[in-house]
């Protein structure tokens, strides 16, 4: 094609001069090698290196991003476990000292601590929760009472975090730990008696002060509870506005006006909208604080002018001669819709809809201000019960100075875009499913 | 005053028991300000083929969707004076629009139809209205209707396809199926053929030449060998007025006015 190109501009160039005639190649180019094609080509090449470079760059933040999360949140699925010697005495069990068993199999293991500061520090081996496992565990095999077992114990955070970081580095240095803790986790390794094991307490728990305890089952539930209420709002009242405005108001001063106000709306920053919902739910109609009732009703209000736009473009990609087609037929104008125009539009709409859920899924300042915000530890059973949400989580989490935090915080941001990304394939498995080609 | 209408009722009844189905009567459209149809008389026969003809814009479009009230989805669209069907006037207040639908089906320029199946375009209109009683009866009007457009021997093993995946020709003939299933009396069709090729084209004027034993149909085309071919009657539109209208035969070889002569020789439009 070029060089049928450069031929052509070469036969011209030759006509030109035998006929002496204005050549018009002249002017642009001192040299006969035609310069404008040059040129052409070079901003061709400029172009699309440019845009080459862009996608780089992107994808390398990209990339960094996802790195960095994965590499210090990846360690969260892992915890250190203490394995030990359990002795379930029969009084103790009655008293219900589960503490004072616990100490007991740890000085057992090291007997050789004898100051009281040491021994509290020996102690602090073992996550806090400790107790209350071994009450579950009795509770549920009371077999086990003036019985000896080995058991995996969770180790506190700051032990968890040693452990793993000197693994990793083959190190002793990490985490703010006192020198006899580092012995005894040197001699707990060795005797094989601390181990790596999954994380399970991350998936099975909510929040908790203490790091190894904390999970994300109560913030991923609530998660869920908002949305539903969020889609159970927004979904019909903004399919429903789209599809009057579109279908069946007459064009006017009023709907445009509107117009104007939804698309404003969706520019409108998302904590205004926390702090509409704080004044209107809670204070004035008096609604359960940090309930994911109330969130999932602040973020329909967030989403449902995105909602709106998504569906009325989505009607608009119904060709007209559809609707006269059918209208010609004899139907009504609502048959018109919900017979044609409605189920046409309606992969568009739910992609639209998909992907601002996904919006609603990642926000956190309105929740902040209608008090999700709160300590959730117990996975919400009613909508009226205080939740959280993933994204608060993170939040709440990355605010917390301890240590055993920073690897949950990265941790729950990966389930976090694990929801995201599980939503957005939806999203587009919809449109290539289902999607009309006109 | 009163007594003049009722007569004048009495004389559309007996012109509804002759060959004229539709008449329009001082028929004017205007968009906005424009007028776009001055005062048109026009009487489209009883199973007969009534071709529109005339240049771009002259009001062609606008008279076959004033047939059927299509123009009161265009916004800012009037319309003025009678159109009678069957002598009753359909641009009375009391009127219902979709009955009247029903009554006169319509074939669009573009092959439109529904992206559902095939099955589900013809069956959408008698389902709307209630043509049918059941699922067996609904199935036979199907089969019937889309023997009727020759599209049967075609799409029978595959009536649940998208009638988006036929071809231009056979979509064509799939609107028009779904156009007649809700037995209408008056088939109006607005250059059906523009956007096929040659072959199609010939296959719908063999079915127009069908379909005119049972309907009464009214084409507008562009092609003056296409309205000699299938028409009985012939309007000749210019500017908004009907210049002249007669018998196909007459006004393509003896018509009356310069106009009409100067554009079916080729002289303009």
């Amino acid at each position: 094609m070029i060089k049928l190109f450069e031929r052509r501009t070469r036969i011209a160039m030759d006509r030109a001069k035998k006929k002496k005639g204005p050549f018009i190649y002249k002017s642009y180019s001192k040299k006969p090698k035609h310069r404008w094609v040059k040129k052409r080509k070079a901003a061709e090449r400029r172009f699309r290196r440019a845009g080459f470079i862009a996608i780089a760059i992107s994808s390398l933040f990209l990339a960094s991003l996802v790195w960095n999360i994965v590499s210090s949140g990846r360690s969260a699925f892992t915890e250190a476990q203490i394995s030990l010697q359990i002795e379930f005495q029969a009084d103790l069990v009655e008293q219900g000292a589960y503490r004072k068993i616990v100490q007991n199999s740890l000085i057992a293991l090291f007997p050789e601590v004898e100051d009281r500061k040491e021994k509290r520090a020996l102690f602090g081996l073992v996550s806090r929760n400790a107790p209350h496992m071994l009450k579950k565990l009795i509770e549920e095999n009371p077999a086990l009472v003036s019985t000896k077992k080995d058991i995996w114990i969770p180790a506190a955070s700051t032990v968890s975090v040693f452990y793993k970081q000197r693994l990793k580095e083959q190190s002793k240095r990490g985490g703010k730990i006192t020198a006899s803790h580092a012995a005894w986790i040197t001699q707990l390794a060795r005797s094989d008696r601390m181990q790596l094991k999954f994380n399970m307490a991350f998936f099975k728990n909510g929040d908790s002060r203490e790091a190894e305890q904390a999970g994300v089952l109560a913030s991923s539930i609530g998660s869920f509870m908002t949305i539903l209420i969020c889609i159970a709002m927004a979904f019909p009242l903004g399919v429903a506005t789209a599809i009057y405005l579109e279908e069946f108001a007459r064009k006017s001063w009023f709907t445009d006006f509107i117009e104007i106000n939804i698309n404003n709306l969706a520019a409108v920053p998302s904590i205004i909208f926390g702090l509409l919902g704080l004044s209107i739910y809670l204070n004035l109609f008096g609604l359960p604080r940090s309930s994911s009732l109330v969130g999932g009703m602040v973020l329909a209000l967030l989403i449902l002018p995105v909602i709106v736009i998504a569906t009325r473009n989505a009607l608009q990609a119904v060709p007209p001669s559809i609707r006269y087609a059918a209208a010609a037929l004899g139907a009504t104008p609502t048959q018109v819709v919900f017979h044609h125009t409605l189920i046409y539009a309606l992969p568009g709409i739910m992609t639209g809809v998909i992907l601002s859920i996904a919006r609603a899924f990642g926000e956190t300042a309105p929740l902040l201000m209608i008090g999700m915000v709160a300590f959730v530890a117990d996975v919400p059973k009613t909508f009226v019960d205080p939740a959280t949400t993933l994204p608060v989580q993170v939040y709440l989490w990355a605010s917390n100075p301890e240590l055993g935090f920073v690897e949950k915080t990265a941790a729950a941001i990966m389930v976090l875009l694990i929801f995201m990304v599980l939503i957005n394939l939806l999203a587009i498995y919809i449109r290539r499913r289902f999607e009309i080609k006109w | 005053m009163v007594k003049n209408m009722s007569a004048q009722k009495k004389i559309s009844k007996t012109e509804s028991q002759s060959d004229i189905r539709m008449k329009t009567q001082d028929l004017s459209a205007f968009y906005n300000n424009d007028q776009a149809l001055f005062d048109v008389n026009l009487d489209i026969h009883t199973n007969k083929v009534t071709a529109l003809i005339g240049p771009s814009g002259c009001g062609k479009s606008t008279f076959i969707r004033c047939l059927n009230r299509m123009n009161d989805y265009v916004e800012n669209c009037r319309v003025t004076g009678k159109v009678r069907l069957d002598g009753f006037n359909i641009y009375k207040d009391k009127v219902d629009v979709i009955l009247l639908r029903q009554k006169i089906g319509m074939v669009f320029q573009k092959p439109n139809p529904f992206p559902k199946s095939i099955y589900e375009n013809v069956a959408y209109g008698p389902k709307i209205h209630h043509l049918v009683e059941n699922k067996d009866e609904l199935d036979a009007l199907v089969e019937k209707t889309l023997k009727r457009v020759g599209l049967w021997d075609e799409v029978a093993d595959r009536l649940s396809a998208p009638g988006t995946s036929l071809s231009g020709g056979q979509q064509q003939r799939l609107c028009i199926a779904r156009a007649i299933a809700t037995k209408p009396e008056v088939v109006l069709m607005d250059e059906p053929c523009s956007a096929l090729d040659p072959i199609a084209t010939a296959r719908i004027e063999e079915l127009i030449a069908e379909l005119r034993e049972k309907f009464t149909i009214v084409i507008i085309t562009h092609s003056m060998q296409q309205a000699e071919r299938v028409s009985d009657h012939t309007a000749f539109f210019h500017l908004g007025h009907v210049v002249e209208s007669g018998d196909t035969e007459k006004i393509f070889n003896n018509p009356e006015h310069q106009r009409t002569k100067d554009y079916i020789g080729g002289k303009f439009g």
